[in-house]
């Protein structure tokens, strides 16, 4: 059977809603995608440091106590690195003034890393009573949770791109209802069912969102490219960490199809509601 | 034959705002099969009446019946499935202005959802009748006003509507086209038992087809000529089986008042 549109958008409307479509798929793809990458990037982020420890033994006395503990589980650790006083004053260099009165205050430290999680449990609370083991998975609270926050926010911007999308719909479909009274009307005399009706809707705004989706699509993958290489840039820290993997990337390839999807079940939504309340 | 009501009116008023109303306690039933003219000055509510049949205004009050069902309980898509059984041509034509021809006329039966195979053959035959083959691919606008008139008759008979209502149909039309519209009319009234009922000022019209007529005056509705159902001369002559190809049917019948 042929579908005949009945109704046809001036140009105007056709370049405006194509044009609002895009957009907002391009922004919908946007925060999608860094929402994405910035979940990758914290999840393997806390992957990384989830064996990692640093002992720190400030009582000079209990230094010979965590030394035997380490040695005599060493089957247990990855690695072991201790920190010397001279890397440990270039790394506070920053924050304390120079001296070297500094130097006899300065922990005994370790950098650990772990077989297995059970393993850091377990030796962490052998030390407890000599010194403190401090996980860097602990340690980074404050980057992972800005890099959750992060998330949050970008899934926000999601959530108002696809309300925006919603509003833009019902404004296509009434605006194009109010354009196209008589239309209905010759519609309605000649008997069309409000399924017909809505299904025209259908068609024109299916039309629309293939052509702005794939648009947006396609302007926001290069846009989404340049800011992950940008973050790998920084080479060490969460920003290396974005990522977007393959799952990912099936994901925002769905994304605009489902805002088709979406676009298409919310023109008959609003038609059949503009009709009944005719 | 036992005659069917098929439009029934019980004390129906109808109004636009709620100051005058344009018809007040009309009642009358029409039977299945039955040409009526309706007749009555300008104003006078004939177009409402045929509204309030075709259900595009509903009424103040009272009951309107259809095939026998009550209106006021029916759903939207009933009506519209309603609608399938009915046709109605307006005096302003009610064209889509930017469809061709072909698809003006093409657009009930597709709403209908015939095949595409059928719509073209049916479309080409009608607009052959109403002589406006040579256009099926022109924009309504840019044909005459008697032509647009034909267009939107083509597009009310090519379902084989079992209702027909015509608002001043010949309005536009010379009187040959006049004529040919009105044989094409009561063709349908014998051969299909479709029942007319067309809205006219044509005084020559009433006289030269002697069909009951349908008075709406002081917003009430009167019959003259012979009660509410048909005559002798407008019974429908119909006398086998109602055709299964509706479409088959009317083509033949084109056909045949073609080669008249």
């Amino acid at each position: 059977m042929k579908h005949t549109t009945v109704f046809s958008l001036v140009r105007e409307q056709s370049v405006f809603m194509t044009a609002i479509m895009g957009l907002l798929t391009f922004l919908a793809v946007m925060a999608l995608g860094i929402a994405i990458a910035i979940g990758t990037g914290v999840a393997r982020w806390n992957t990384q440091w989830d064996l990692f420890a640093t002992v720190q033994v400030t009582n000079t006395k209990n230094e010979s106590d965590v030394n035997k503990i380490l040695t005599t589980n060493a089957a247990k650790i990855e690695s072991i690195n201790e920190i010397s006083n001279d890397e440990m004053l270039r790394l506070m260099r920053p924050w304390v003034s120079g001296g070297g009165v500094l130097k006899n205050y300065l922990p005994k430290m370790w950098e650990v890393r772990f077989k297995t999680e059970s393993d850091l449990n377990e030796i962490s609370d052998k030390i407890a009573p000599y010194g403190r083991v401090l996980t860097h998975a602990d340690a980074l609270q404050t980057p992972i949770s800005a890099g959750w926050k992060m998330m949050l926010i970008a899934g926000l911007i999601l959530a108002l791109t696809l309300g925006a999308i919603t509003v833009c719909i019902s404004y296509i479909a009434r605006n194009t209802a109010m354009l196209h009274k008589r239309e209905l009307e010759i519609l309605n005399q000649i008997g069309a069912t409000d399924s017909f009706v809505a299904r025209q809707m259908q068609i024109i705004v299916a039309r629309i969102c293939v052509v702005a989706c794939l648009v947006g699509f396609i302007c926001a993958v290069p846009v989404l490219l340049i800011m992950i290489s940008s973050a790998h840039s920084a080479r060490v820290g969460l920003m290396a960490m974005l990522s977007i993997g393959g799952i990912g990337w099936v994901c925002l390839g769905l994304l605009p199809i489902v805002i088709t999807i979406f676009a298409i079940w919310m023109t008959r939504r609003t038609t059949i509601k503009i009709l009944q309340n005719e | 034959m036992e005659e069917k009501t098929i439009i029934s009116f019980a004390n129906v008023a109808a109004a636009y705002d709620t100051a005058t109303e344009v018809l007040t306690d009309v009642s009358f039933n029409i039977s299945s099969g039955a040409f009526y003219f309706l007749s009555g000055a300008s104003g006078a509510g004939k177009t409402t009446l045929l509204r309030l049949i075709y259900q595009l205004h509903k009424p103040l009050r009272g009951q309107i019946k259809l095939f026998g069902k009550n209106t006021a309980e029916l759903s939207r898509d009933d009506v519209a499935n309603l609608r399938h059984k009915m046709a109605i041509v307006f005096q302003e034509y009610s064209l889509l202005s930017h469809m061709t021809v072909f698809d003006n006329v093409a657009l009930p039966l597709r709403v209908r959802g015939i095949p595409e195979s059928k719509v073209k053959k049916l479309v080409a035959k009608v607009l052959d009748w109403v002589g406006l083959g040579k256009y099926a691919n022109v924009k309504p606008m840019e044909l005459s006003g008697g032509q647009q008139q034909r267009v939107s008759v083509a597009r009310a008979i090519i379902v084989q509507p079992s209702i027909l209502l015509a608002d001043e149909p010949t309005g536009n039309l010379d009187d040959e086209n006049a004529s040919r519209l009105m044989e094409l009319f009561i063709q349908m009234n014998k051969l299909f038992g479709t029942t007319i009922i067309l809205a006219t000022h044509n005084k020559k019209l009433m006289e030269t087809y002697k069909f009951p007529v349908i008075r709406v005056e002081n917003h009430r509705v009167g019959f003259v000529g012979k009660s509410s159902t048909a005559t002798d001369d407008t019974k429908k002559v119909w006398k086998g089986p109602t055709p299964k190809n509706y479409f088959t049917e009317l083509s033949k019948q084109f056909d045949e008042i073609g080669n008249a």
